[in-house]
């Protein structure tokens, strides 16, 4: 133990040393985050309050309805910290130099797990749980339920991330025994598999669009009391994310003793994953770490390149766009952790994209509720870019690493780099932007479907250049997985910037569109030119805010290396 | 060829080189040597474009390398001493990488790899990714990349770590090779050895100053002066200061 506290101890004094050197410039971060930070940690705090507030007053979902959103919400975001986990898991107990380091040392691998894990959950969590606890603030605030109910939904909620988290690397040490007997690919195809099957079936036993229609059944009963509980498929019940969205259930209808019920469920859950994940440890661990090795190296000597494209050949572009843009495309081809996180992250925005042009939008009588189903998916579609920009864009820099000396001593002028560098991410982001812009808005009729097209562009532009901008400012060349870049500190700071500038885009929506709802509504005719004046202001701001952040990565790779 | 006139580079209040003032000849093969931390790793990083000067100029072909660094680093090959290649290329993927930075025609880098590659003896490894690589394969790539361009000043910073006496010597063959085609190297290294064999001038830095800088024979001179060792004498004078 003493070990783990004194390995524990230098990782949080190398961690302190390096965000506190008091350099003007990192005050002026630290305050500006800080600021940010703030500012989001309140936002989210009223988000969630008018959000609540809007389901059940305006649409009138009704308490078991919210409840049942959150669990699934709950369990994608489950999915998602757990493959993060073993992506980031196996990239920082596998293959860092710290751990060859570490493993040299008189240190039982066990503790090297257990530091490493503990490192990788709370370095990648410390957003989330702000982000978490003020959504959940919102809640309680929202239901007016006690400090108590506030803390146990809270415990609740840590103890889920880190079942997730455990889950993680309990399947990392079985996948690598795995790949031991069936290769390495098979294991990795294995993985994407199942993760979209996991998805899949989930859906499949748990249909939002069945739910709706059987709790519809029971309208205007269905806030009264808790026999719609019998509408949970009996397996989903099974699962955490339902103990989760239950204890808040639980809470707002005042039975605290059934929430305590759940939480300890989800304590016990986590207690045994945890444990579960220690004793496979201390088991497999360094196993799997020679395994690692032996499997790796086999893989290397078998592994026939498959050459999509070369760096030199015909191309459209100068040689030295053409050698930035296929070096990356190369690059991004042979990581595996990029190649499962781009097709995982396509995949649900398929099945979003799918769902939501299937969806039949209701209250088409009710101007301000067409307004608010409006953006609410107008906000979801500008999230998921995000998402996508923050995984994709943000590390981009990063990602040249150490090797990046060879670019900055070339005859290679910075614009030129960011140019090369962006313009396939960049491009495919924007397309998927308009895609889902379209998919989501068709039905609204072409007006809306223009307009939203323009904002769609515009405020993706916007978003891929605070991304790029916060990820050179931010930029980490010693780190080489792509997930640990985006979860940084400064990813996070990035993220909060992000959710502003969508605030931003709301509020100056909101007007405008109401407006052009109601006209529709009463048949008055409406010039589209009303709508459009709307987006001027959107294009002042955005045009400034890109420039700025182009600014700020331009000036990022003029930095010392 | 190559000037640097009251070059100085300070990190915060801590100055790493103390306005320096060297002159490399065409043709020359300047050795610059100095304890760890002197300032030989800064003074090339100045060079190279990936440090900028607090103040001083770094003059090539009487061009100001940071207000044309375009131009500049078209004629320089640098070969920095820890060899970071991106680890999921293979080792041509690197080299095609590198042609097309420094704007060369398909045609001429293909020549040119093949070339490098029975030169620098890489031809088992060049189709391999280079995560799979040594120490002294990845340098041996590194300074392949450096000289694919054919610069007109090679810039190296400790050339010999981590090479095997057969890498080694492969590196030295090259490096005089270079000299007698007319491309004038600025080399920084530990090993004085190397110094003794290959260079043509010598310059020494430590704590940021210049303290010798003359021919390689100067410094032989001096060194059947005071104590017949090189090795003694670079303990001497950097101990002095």
């Amino acid at each position: 133990m003493k070990q783990v506290i004194l390995l524990l101890r230098y990782k949080l004094l190398a961690f302190i040393r390096m965000e506190t050197k008091l350099t003007p410039e990192n005050i002026l971060k630290n305050l500006g985050s800080g600021i940010i930070y703030a500012g989001f940690a309140a936002g989210a705090f009223f988000f969630s309050k008018s959000l609540i507030g809007f389901l059940l007053v305006e649409i009138k979902i009704g308490l078991f309805l919210l409840h049942e959103f959150i669990s699934m919400i709950l369990f994608i975001f489950f999915l998602s910290v757990n493959l993060g986990n073993i992506i980031v898991s196996y990239s920082t107990l596998y293959k860092t130099n710290e751990i060859n380091f570490l493993l040299t040392r008189p240190i039982q691998p066990v503790k090297i797990f257990l530091i490493k894990f503990l490192d990788n959950f709370f370095y990648s969590s410390s957003t989330l749980l702000l982000i978490s606890s003020s959504l959940l603030a919102g809640y309680v605030y929202y239901f007016k339920l006690s400090i108590a109910s506030f803390i146990l939904l809270f415990l609740n909620f840590i103890v889920y991330m880190f079942s997730a988290g455990s889950l993680g690397v309990i399947l990392l040490l079985i996948l690598i025994k795995i790949a031991e007997l069936f290769g390495v690919r098979k294991v990795i195809y294995g993985l994407i598999i199942s993760y979209i099957s996991i998805v899949i079936i989930f859906f499949r036993i748990n249909s939002p669009r069945g739910l709706v229609n059987s709790v519809m059944q029971f309208y205007p009963l269905i806030d009264k009391d808790n026999y719609l509980s019998s509408l949970i498929p009996p397996i989903i019940k099974l699962l955490p994310n339902n103990w989760l969205s239950q204890t808040a259930y639980w809470l707002v209808k005042d039975n605290f003793y059934e929430a305590v019920i759940f939480t300890l469920l989800q304590v016990m859950l986590s207690v045994f994953l945890f444990a579960a994940a220690i004793t496979m440890g201390y088991k497999w661990y360094f196993k799997t770490w020679l395994l690692n090795l032996k499997l790796t190296g086999e893989y290397n000597s078998k592994r026939k390149e498959i050459v999509l494209f070369s760096i030199i050949g015909k191309s459209i572009f100068r040689p030295q766009s053409k050698a930035i843009i296929k070096k990356d495309l190369i690059l991004f081809w042979r990581d595996p952790s990029q190649m499962i996180h781009f097709f995982i992250l396509l995949f649900l925005i398929v099945v979003f994209a799918v769902s939501v042009a299937g969806i039949k939008f209701v209250g088409l009588g009710n101007f301000y509720l067409q307004t608010m189903i409006y953006l609410s998916i107008f906000l979801f579609n500008l999230l998921l870019i995000t998402t996508l920009s923050l995984r994709f864009i943000f590390p981009v820099i990063s990602l040249e690493g150490e090797a990046f000396w060879k670019i900055k001593s070339a005859p290679v002028k910075p614009i030129l780099l960011i140019k090369s560098k962006l313009l396939t991410p960049s491009g495919v982001i924007l397309i998927i932007s308009l895609g889902l812009s379209f998919f989501s808005n068709y039905k609204f009729g072409l007006l809306t479907l223009l307009f939203s097209e323009i904002v769609t562009l515009i405020s993706a532009i916007t978003i891929l250049a605070i991304n790029f901008g916060m990820g050179g400012a931010f930029a980490n060349y010693k780190e080489k997985n792509a997930i640990r870049i985006a979860s940084s500190q400064g990813a996070s700071l990035s993220f909060l910037i992000n959710l502003l500038y969508m605030l931003f885009l709301i509020v100056l929506l909101l007007k405008p569109l109401s407006e052009m709802f109601l006209s529709i509504m009463i048949n008055k005719d409406f010039s589209s030119g009303e709508i459009l004046w709307a987006l001027l202001p959107i294009i002042v701001v955005s045009s400034f805010i890109i420039f700025l952040f182009f600014r700020l990565a331009l000036n990022s790779l003029k930095k010392d290396f | 060829m190559l000037e640097l006139k009251s070059l100085e580079k300070k990190f915060d209040s801590f100055t790493a080189v103390n306005k320096i003032n060297l002159f490399i000849n065409k043709g020359e093969l300047f050795g610059f040597l100095g304890p760890n931390g002197a300032g030989k790793t800064t003074t090339i990083k100045m060079i190279t474009g990936l440090l900028l000067p607090t103040s001083g100029n770094i003059l090539l072909n009487n061009l100001d390398v940071w207000k044309n660094p375009i131009e500049s680093k078209m004629i320089i090959g640098y070969i920095p001493d820890q060899p970071f290649i991106y680890d999921k290329l293979t080792g041509r993927d690197f080299l095609c990488f590198c042609g097309g930075l420094y704007n060369l025609s398909d045609d001429f880098v293909k020549k040119k790899i093949d070339e490098l590659i029975e030169k620098l003896r890489i031809d088992e490894w060049i189709d391999k990714r280079t995560e799979e690589y040594s120490q002294g394969m990845r340098q041996r790539i590194v300074i392949a990349s450096a000289l694919l361009h054919e610069p007109k000043l090679l810039v190296v910073d400790e050339p010999m770590v981590g090479l095997d006496p057969q890498s080694a010597f492969i590196v030295k063959k090259l490096f005089t090779e270079e000299i007698m085609n007319g491309t004038t190297i600025f080399m920084s290294t530990h090993s004085l050895h190397v110094v003794e064999q290959i260079c043509t001038h010598v310059g020494i830095i430590n704590n940021g100053n210049i303290i010798f800088n003359n021919t390689i024979e100067a410094l032989h001179k001096l060194k059947m002066e005071r104590s017949h060792n090189l090795e003694e004498l670079f303990i001497q004078l950097t101990n002095k200061e």
